[in-house]
C-alpha cells in the first residue's frame, strides 16, 4: 500500500522535530550554565524535596555548631578564669602555711594579711569578668554583678513591677529572707479585677514553674511568696489585668548575689549542653559546693590580722578543699568542651555526608552533559539541513 | 451510425470536464497550507450509452462527483484527542507560574529563611540579652512573614488569573456555539438543494475541533448533515439550529470564584461534570492544584503562628513581662501573616527567658518547633513538610508536562493520519495537472479534427456544386 504523504505533513513533522529538539537543547544548556541537574522543581520532584532537606539540615548544622563554638569560648573563658583563682589559691595556702607555724609573729602575720587583701581582691575581679557583656559566674542574672566585696545578712531585693503591667499601683516587698540559695519569687495576675478580686499564682523559680492558682482576696493585704518574704500591693488609679507580673529577688547570707540556674544551648537535635559553672557552685558553699571561698579568705586576713595562729590553721583545709572544689570545676569545663567538640567533630562528619548527597543529586555530571549536547547538536543540525532542502527538492524543478 | 456533431459535443465534454478537473486541483494547491482543508478529487464518469443492435450509440463524460476525501472516525479521534491536549495544556500553564513562584533551586525562597529564622532563635537562646541578637530575629521574622505573604498572594492572583480565564473561555465557547449554529444552518441549506458544503464542512470540523479543545463534548452528525453536540452529562450544547449556552457564576463558597452553568439552569453548576478540555483543566487546576498549595501554605503559617506564639506566651521579655504574641494573632491566614507589631516596636519585649532572669530557654524551646512533628497529621515537621509541598508540585508539573508531551504526540500522530488522507500532495497535483493538461489538450486537437473534417465536409459540397 502507498502512503500519501502530503506536504503539511512534511512541514508538520520538521515543525515538531526543530521544536522539540530546541527545547531539549535547551534543557542542557540551562544544566550546563547552572552546572545543576535539578534547575527547578518539575526536573526531579524527588530529589528537589531531598535537596531542600539536605540545606535545611545543612543550617541547622551550622546553626549546632554555631553554638557549640560560643559554648566553647564561654567554657574557655570560664576555665582559665578558674586555673587562675587556682594559681591566687595556691599562693594564699602558701602564705597561710607559713603563718600557721610557731615562728610567725604578729607582725609578719600582719604583713601576710596585707598581702593577702590584693590576692582577695584578684580573685573576685576573676569571680566577676564578664564574657561579652554577660557575668560569667553569676547563673541565669547575667547582668548582676555575682560577687560583693562584703558579706551581708539574708536580704531581699525592692520589688518590681514589670514595666508592661497594666497595673499602675505600687508593689513593696518585706518579711526575712529564710531560704538557704538565692531565689526569684514571681507573683503572676491570673484573672484581672481589683486587688480583692484578683486571682494570681506563685513561682519560687523566677516564673519557670508555677503553683496553684490562689483564690480572690489573698492580693488585699500582703502575700506571703515563700521563705519568710512577702509582697505588697498597693491600688493604684488601674486595676490589676491577666498576665501583671510582679518579682523580687532574695538573697541567701553571703556575697553571692546570682542565682544557681544554668545556662543551656542547643548542640544537636533535641540534645542540649550547659556551659556555665555558677558562681554559687564554684565559689560558696551552696548548689554542688562545699567551700564559701570568699568567707574563707575573709576568715583567714581576720585571723592574721588578729595574730590568731590557730585561726590561720583552721582555714588550711578549707583551702585545701577550695582548691580542690575549683579543681572540679575547671575540670568540668574540660570535660563540656571535649563532649562538645565530639559533637562538633559528629556534626562536621554529617556536614560534609550532606554535601556530598546534595551533590549527588543535584549537581550535573558535565561529561555527560556535554557528550548530550552534541548529540543534541547534531540532530538539530541534520534537522536544519532538511529544513533548508526541503524547499528545494519538489516536483516542480523537474516539470518544465 | 456515426454523427459528427455529436463527437464535437463529446469533445466539448471532454474539455470542459478536465477544465473543471484542473480548477478543482487549482482550487487543492491554493489550499495546499489551510487548516482544516480536506483535499477534492474530480470523479470521471463516462456517459456513453451504446446500443450495438442499432449501431448507435452516445459518447460522453462528466464529473459525476468532486469527492471531498476525508476520514470521519480520524476526524472522531482528533476531536477526542483535542479535549485531552486542551486540559492539560491548560494546566500545564498555570502550574509553569506555579512552579515559577516555588523555585527554590538557587535558594533565597521559603525553605532557606525558615531556616534562618529557626537559628534567629538559636542566635538568640546562646545570648538571650543581646539586642544585636532580638533584631536580627525580628528582621528575619518580618522577611519569613513577608514571604508567606508574598507567596500566598501570588497564589490567590494565579487563582484569580484563572478564574478570569474560566469566564473569558466560556465566553469564546459561547461563541463558537453561536458559528456552530450557523454553519449548521448554512450546510443543511446547501446539502438540500443539492450543493456540495466541502468548504462548510470543513470549517464546521476546524470548529467543532476548537469546541472540543474548550469542553468534552460527544457528537452526532443528522442525516440532513447537521450537527448534533451534547456533553458528558447528557445536556445539548448544539441540535441542528437550537443552542443552549453557558455562564459563569461566582460561589460564595468558594472565594467566590465563578462556577460554571447552563444559561437556563443558573442553580445548577456542572464544574463536576467537565472531565477533558481547557474549561475542565482551568477548573481542576483552580480549585485543586493552587488552592490544595495555598492550603498547605495556611496550614504551614498557622502552625508556626500558633506554635510560636503558644510558646512565646509562656517565657519573658527581657523586662520580666509575660511573652505577648510574637506574630500578630489577629489572622493565621498566610496571605495575613506578621510579626505583632508590638514587638517590631520594641525588641526587648522578645520572650527569650523561660524566667524573669535571662536564661534564654524559652528562645531554645522556640527553635525545637523546628524539630516537632506538628504538620501533616503528626509525621512531619514544618521545614520536612514543606519540602514535601515543592516536592509534590514538582510532581504535578512533571505529570502535566509529560501528559501533555503524550498527549500532542498522539494529537500530532492522528493529525499526519488525517493528512495523509485528507491533505494536499503538491506532487500528487502537479501529476494530476499535467494528466487533466494532456487530457485537455488532447481533447482539443480532437476539436481540430472535427474541425477539419466538418470543413472536408462542407468543401465536399462547394466542389459538386463546381
Amino acid at each position: 500500500m502507498i502512503t500519501r504523504v502530503t506536504d503539511k505533513m512534511k512541514y508538520d513533522l520538521l515543525n515538531n522535530s526543530i521544536y522539540n529538539t530546541q527545547s531539549q537543547y535547551g534543557e542542557i544548556m540551562e544544566k550546563m550554565a547552572s552546572q545543576k541537574q535539578v534547575n527547578k522543581p518539575s526536573d526531579d520532584p524527588l530529589g528537589m524535596g531531598k535537596i531542600l532537606d539536605y540545606r535545611t539540615v545543612k543550617a541547622q548544622i551550622s546553626s549546632y555548631k554555631a553554638n557549640i563554638d560560643s559554648s566553647k569560648s564561654w567554657l574557655s573563658a570560664t576555665e582559665s578564669n578558674l586555673t587562675n583563682v587556682n594559681d591566687i589559691l595556691t599562693k594564699v595556702k602558701e602564705l597561710a602555711v607559713a603563718q600557721a607555724s610557731a615562728t610567725a609573729t604578729a607582725s609578719t602575720r600582719q604583713i601576710a594579711a596585707d598581702s593577702l587583701q590584693p590576692l582577695i581582691d584578684q580573685m573576685r575581679s576573676l569571680a566577676n569578668s564578664k564574657f561579652g557583656n554577660r557575668y560569667l559566674f553569676s547563673g541565669t542574672r547575667t547582668d548582676t554583678e555575682p560577687f560583693a566585696a562584703t558579706s551581708s545578712t539574708a536580704r531581699i531585693d525592692a520589688a518590681v513591677s514589670a514595666s508592661g503591667n497594666t497595673f499602675d499601683g505600687t508593689v513593696t516587698s518585706g518579711g526575712t529572707y529564710t531560704g538557704a540559695v538565692n531565689k526569684t519569687y514571681t507573683v503572676k495576675i491570673i484573672t484581672g479585677g481589683t486587688l480583692a478580686a484578683s486571682t494570681y499564682q506563685i513561682s519560687a523559680d523566677g516564673g519557670k514553674t508555677w503553683g496553684a492558682t490562689q483564690p480572690a482576696g489573698g492580693l488585699s493585704g500582703p502575700v506571703t511568696v515563700g521563705d519568710g518574704i512577702d509582697l505588697t500591693l498597693t491600688a493604684g488609679t488601674v486595676d490589676l489585668a491577666a498576665n501583671d507580673m510582679f518579682y523580687v529577688h532574695a538573697y541567701a547570707p553571703g556575697y553571692y548575689n546570682g542565682n544557681g540556674e544554668e545556662l543551656s544551648s542547643e548542640v544537636g537535635m533535641g540534645v542540649t549542653s550547659n556551659y556555665n559553672v555558677t558562681g554559687e557552685a564554684a565559689f560558696t558553699d551552696q548548689g554542688g559546693g562545699t567551700v564559701n571561698l570568699f568567707k574563707v579568705l575573709d576568715d583567714l586576713k581576720t585571723a592574721l590580722e588578729n595574730n590568731d595562729a590557730d585561726g590561720v590553721r583552721n582555714q588550711l583545709d578549707s583551702l585545701d578543699q577550695a582548691s580542690e572544689q575549683i579543681n572540679r570545676y575547671t575540670a568540668q569545663c574540660g570535660t563540656r568542651t571535649n563532649g562538645l567538640d565530639a559533637s562538633n567533630t559528629a556534626l562536621e562528619d554529617m556536614d560534609l555526608r550532606i554535601t556530598g548527597l546534595t551533590s549527588n543529586i543535584e549537581d550535573a555530571d558535565m561529561a555527560a552533559l556535554i557528550t548530550e549536547y552534541q548529540k543534541k547538536q547534531l540532530a538539530l543540525q541534520a534537522t536544519y539541513k532538511m529544513a533548508g532542502d526541503m524547499g528545494s527538492i519538489s516536483i516542480l524543478n523537474f516539470l518544465r | 451510425m456515426g454523427d459528427i456533431g455529436r463527437v464535437l459535443n463529446t469533445t466539448r465534454e471532454a474539455i470542459l470536464s478536465n477544465l473543471t478537473a484542473l480548477n478543482v486541483t487549482g482550487n487543492n494547491i491554493a489550499n495546499v497550507d489551510t487548516p482544516g482543508y480536506s483535499r477534492l478529487r474530480p470523479e470521471f464518469g463516462s456517459t456513453a450509452i451504446i446500443d450495438s443492435s442499432k449501431e448507435q450509440g452516445q459518447f460522453g463524460i462528466k464529473i459525476t462527483d468532486i469527492q471531498r476525501l476525508y476520514d470521519k472516525y480520524l476526524e472522531a479521534q482528533m476531536v477526542q484527542q483535542e479535549q485531552a491536549v486542551g486540559y492539560n495544556d491548560a494546566q500545564m500553564d498555570v502550574l509553569n507560574r506555579v512552579e515559577g513562584i516555588f523555585n527554590e533551586s538557587t535558594g533565597g525562597g521559603l525553605n532557606e529563611l525558615l531556616s534562618k529564622f529557626w537559628d534567629a532563635w538559636s542566635q538568640l537562646s546562646a545570648n538571650p540579652t543581646g539586642i544585636t541578637e532580638r533584631d536580627n530575629l525580628v528582621s528575619v521574622s518580618q522577611s519569613l512573614a513577608s514571604m508567606f505573604r508574598e507567596k500566598a498572594n501570588e497564589l490567590i492572583s494565579i487563582q484569580s488569573d484563572t478564574n478570569n480565564l474560566v469566564s473569558d473561555t466560556v465566553t469564546e465557547l459561547n461563541k463558537y456555539i453561536d458559528e456552530m449554529v450557523d454553519l449548521n444552518t448554512k450546510i443543511v441549506e446547501t446539502e438540500i438543494s443539492g450543493g456540495s458544503a466541502a468548504s462548510t464542512r470543513d470549517q464546521r470540523a476546524e470548529l467543532l475541533k476548537k469546541i472540543s479543545q474548550i469542553i468534552d463534548v460527544n457528537y452526532y452528525e443528522e442525516a440532513n448533515g447537521s450537527l448534533n453536540i451534547f456533553i458528558s452529562n447528557g445536556r445539548s450544547l448544539v441540535e441542528g439550529t437550537n443552542s443552549w449556552k453557558l455562564d459563569v457564576q461566582p460561589n460564595p463558597a468558594n472565594s467566590n470564584y465563578y462556577d460554571v452553568f447552563f444559561q437556563d439552569t443558573p442553580g445548577v453548576p456542572i464544574n463536576n461534570r467537565l472531565q477533558g478540555g481547557k474549561l475542565a483543566g482551568l477548573l481542576d487546576v483552580r480549585d485543586t492544584n493552587v488552592a490544595g498549595y495555598l492550603n498547605d501554605l495556611n496550614n504551614m503559617a498557622s502552625t508556626i503562628i500558633n506554635e510560636v506564639n503558644t510558646q512565646h506566651n509562656s517565657g519573658y521579655d527581657l523586662n520580666g513581662n509575660v511573652g505577648g504574641n510574637f506574630f500578630s494573632a489577629t489572622s493565621t491566614l498566610a496571605k495575613d501573616m506578621q510579626v505583632d507589631p508590638a514587638i517590631i516596636a520594641d525588641v526587648t519585649k522578645v520572650a527569650a527567658s523561660a524566667t524573669v532572669d535571662s536564661d534564654g530557654d524559652n528562645a531554645r524551646l522556640i527553635n525545637n518547633i523546628k524539630d516537632s512533628l506538628l504538620m501533616a497529621g503528626g509525621t512531619s515537621t514544618i521545614d520536612n513538610f514543606y519540602q514535601t509541598v515543592i516536592a509534590r508540585l514538582g510532581n504535578d508539573v512533571a505529570d502535566a508536562k509529560s501528559s501533555l508531551d503524550h498527549q500532542t504526540a498522539i494529537a500530532n500522530q492522528i493529525q499526519s493520519e488525517r493528512d495523509a488522507v485528507s491533505g494536499v500532495s503538491i506532487d500528487e497535483e502537479m501529476l494530476n495537472l499535467i494528466k487533466y493538461q494532456a487530457a485537455y489538450n488532447a481533447a482539443s486537437r480532437l476539436a481540430a479534427i472535427v474541425n477539419q473534417m466538418m470543413s472536408t465536409l462542407i468543401n465536399l459540397g462547394i466542389e459538386t456544386a463546381i
